[in-house]
């Protein structure tokens, strides 16, 4: 059983706290496991060698609900259900002025509800954290799941991706008055992600050896760096850019060092629809929507559109 | 305290035979008569005294059981509540302005601004009253806890007023702290509070220390009727008015001692029946409907992933009930008979409206009508989740405060009969003792 969302925060605190308090001084501890950790990303790139994670299924021509097809599935039920983010500045957010959610993610879902019924409306979001995002598509709770989500190996064995439709890479966003530059210089230092991200990950196996503190939502990881709880917040440089859009204090640093492509995640037993979306995102690279989305939520200039990439 | 002096002892006349031990009783059948006068007169003094000492000390007990009742612990413990309480909604007021959006109603923003107000009222006399107490600890946390739960919950006001996500990661942050850490703080201070008045309550209305007067005050009485039966056999005399004195000195702080007691008694228990414990029931029900609330408005805050505020709405409903066992069930018992009786049953009526209106709120939001739901929990309609429980709330409240008025007026009228009472029966007591003395004495001096 999970502790409640609310506990987990407070928890976690305490836990990393004590942790922390324990690591730091004996910085000999920490230096005395580099031994250990080149063995871990080898091990992960070892599985996905024969893995071209980019590439998704191809698309039979435009976007079309076939008959008995899932989109016919969804059109009959009158509504498309997709997990988002609630809390990630200009990817999926509830905009407090409006009560709605909004951002570069949920255009994407809103294009695809606009090539099932013709109107962008028809959609009943879920707000998910990071760590659901899987068991949501598998559980067929959701639809689709457009949510900052990184298309890699590991989770191809769980679920499927559609085409790349935003490049993302990792970077580390500091207090204005850090002399932090990259995760090199935070070895011993608390930075933080949520729970379920790639991002974590790349922090636990990090030379330096920061230690990583895992919450569940990208906000939380902005009020424990405004509370002085961490040093530093790694992630993708699009979440960061909406961090750093809520504090001005803050500023990103370093180049990135991962790469981190998005995709939407669909249930493993619909290729059908995983072709349909595939088909509606290359409407949307081309006919300009793309470029319209990347200008109002990311900004300008706007870069070419992630090209398609499909499987033999 | 009576001083009880050294009692006149009985000097012995004649030695008893050397190699044998006499008995209390061979020694006074031994006696000429004065030497039997004077072992009474002493008797009777020392008894008189012991018995003015003991009905003094008891009646001290009960008095400062009753005025602790009164004067500390009930005051502590309606600090407790009334913490615990303002701090419930607080937490479940904060959560239903942060969803009313940027521009929050003013009246949310009073009546948050009331809770902490009350919250911090009540926590510092808490405080003082407090002193070395257990509660000491729980209320250092709650004093040391505030000001950072105020701050968070300010951060998350200006984040949402700039239209920001952040404002919700702060109330969240808020929350967690509150049903964390100082919720927890304040459940501990009310049912220390509670303990103390139920102990204290317990003393001034006991029976084992009343039951020892009792036994006392029948040896007594049987001491002084055979101390005149046996006067009038030996000197024919019928009424000796020393003694007279003291025996309408004992009835009289007999009686007094009876109704005082048995007055009191009956103050005590109803302000207790009648007020404290449907009180404490009631506050119960209200915090647990407070619960419920901050849940349900959580919930729509933090749509974010795992269902644990509905779950915890889920666990608090079946707490709260209606029905067998339940917290609000038991405030309707406790108060029955008690002025709140009308209002808990009312709270009873309206908790079960007011799940209902709390399904169509979740049922809207779950099917993507988020705004809709919002709309229900934060505007007063007929029938909205949130017209619903403001009536259950005001209910609730209604109930503790005309039972707190039950309490108190009872309370203070079982206090107030002990007044003048240790010091009446001391004096009585020593009436007693000189009425003893002068009576026997006269006798005493017809020897010489």
């Amino acid at each position: 059983m999970k502790p409640p969302a609310w506990l987990r925060l407070p928890t976690l605190l305490v836990v990393t706290g004590a942790l922390a308090a324990w690591a730091v001084p004996g910085s000999a501890a920490v230096t005395a496991r580099p031994a250990q950790h080149p063995a871990m990303p080898a091990a992960a790139a070892a599985g996905s060698t024969s893995c071209d994670p980019t590439a998704s299924l191809r698309p039979a021509g435009p976007p079309r609900v076939t008959p008995g097809s899932f989109m016919a599935k969804i059109r009959a039920r009158g509504y498309l259900i997709a997990g988002v983010d609630q809390n990630t500045y200009h990817f999926g957010y509830l905009n407090p002025l409006d009560g709605k959610i909004e951002g570069f993610d949920i255009d994407m879902v809103r294009a695809v509800a606009k090539a099932i019924f013709g109107n962008p409306g028809k959609v009943r979001f879920k707000a998910i954290s990071d760590d659901q995002r899987i068991p949501a598509v598998r559980s067929g709770a959701v639809d689709i799941v457009a949510h900052t989500m990184t298309i890699n190996c590991e989770r191809l064995q769980l679920v499927d991706f559609s085409s790349v439709y935003f490049d993302a890479g990792q970077r580390v966003l500091v207090p204005s008055n850090s002399r932090a530059t990259s995760l090199a210089d935070l070895g011993g230092k608390r930075v933080c992600a949520t729970t379920g991200s790639t991002s974590i990950a790349n922090i636990k196996a990090a030379a330096s050896h920061p230690i990583p503190v895992a919450v569940p939502f990208w906000t939380d990881c902005l009020v424990l760096l405004q509370q002085g709880d961490v040093a530093a917040v790694s992630t993708d440089d699009s979440i960061l850019d909406g961090l750093a859009a809520q504090d001005p204090w803050t500023k990103i640093v370093g180049p990135r060092f991962t790469s981190e492509p998005y995709g939407l995640a669909i249930s493993q037993q619909h290729p059908d629809f995983v072709r349909f979306v595939n088909a509606a995102l290359q409407q949307l690279r081309t006919d300009g929507q793309w470029a319209a989305s990347y200008a109002h939520w990311v900004g300008t200039p706007v870069p070419a559109p992630p090209p398609a990439h499909y499987k033999a | 305290m009576t001083a009880v002096g050294d009692p006149p002892r009985p000097a012995p006349d004649t030695r008893p035979a050397p190699g044998t031990r006499p008995t209390l009783g061979q020694l006074v059948r031994a006696r000429t008569t004065p030497a039997k006068l004077r072992l009474l007169l002493a008797g009777l003094v020392v008894l008189c005294l012991v018995w003015g000492g003991l009905a003094a000390w008891v009646v001290s007990q009960r008095a400062s059981g009753a005025s602790d009742v009164v004067g500390t612990s009930e005051p502590l413990s309606l600090d407790g509540q009334q913490i615990y309480r303002a701090l419930s909604d607080a937490d479940a007021t904060a959560a239903s302005a942060f969803l009313s959006g940027g521009l929050e109603p003013i009246a949310a923003r009073h009546r948050y601004q009331a809770d902490i107000a009350q919250a911090a009222r009540h926590l510092e006399s808490a405080t003082a009253a407090a002193g070395h107490s257990p509660a000491a600890r729980d209320l250092a946390v709650l004093s040391a806890g505030l000001p950072i739960y105020t701050g968070e919950v300010e951060t998350a006001r200006a984040n949402n007023r700039l239209g920001l996500p952040l404002g919700a990661a702060y109330l969240r942050e808020a929350s967690a702290l509150m049903r964390g850490t100082l919720l927890p703080a304040a459940r501990d201070v009310s049912a220390q509070a509670d303990a103390q008045l139920t102990a204290a309550s317990g003393r001034a209305t006991g029976l084992p220390l009343a039951l020892i007067l009792l036994v006392a005050a029948g040896l007594l009485g049987y001491a002084l009727y055979r101390a005149q039966r046996w006067l009038f056999q030996r000197t024919h005399r019928r009424l000796n008015p020393g003694l007279v004195v003291a025996s309408v000195a004992a009835v009289v702080s007999l009686l007094w001692l009876a109704v005082a007691f048995f007055v009191a008694r009956a103050d005590l228990l109803e302000a207790r029946d009648h007020g404290s414990a449907p009180v404490a029931a009631l506050a119960r029900a209200d915090i647990a409907a407070l619960r419920a609330r901050a849940d349900e408005s959580l919930t729509l805050i933090d749509a974010g992933g795992d269902d644990n505020f509905e779950t915890d709405f889920k666990a608090v409903e079946h707490r709260l009930g209606p029905g067998p066992g339940t917290l609000l069930t038991d405030a309707v018992t406790a108060a029955h008979g008690s002025p709140g009786a009308g209002p808990a049953s009312a709270a009873a009526t309206t908790a079960t409206a007011w799940y209902a209106a709390h399904r169509l709120v979740r049922s809207l939001d779950n099917n993507g009508k988020h705004t809709d739901a919002v709309r229900l929990v934060t505007t007063s309609g007929p029938d909205h989740s949130g017209t619903l429980f403001t009536r259950l709330d005001g209910s609730l409240t209604a109930a503790i405060a005309a039972d707190q008025v039950v309490f108190r007026s009872h309370a203070l009228a079982g206090r107030d009969v002990f007044t003048g009472l240790e010091v009446g029966v001391i004096v009585l007591a020593l009436i007693m003792a000189a009425g003893c003395f002068r009576g026997l004495s006269t006798r005493l001096a017809e020897y010489r």
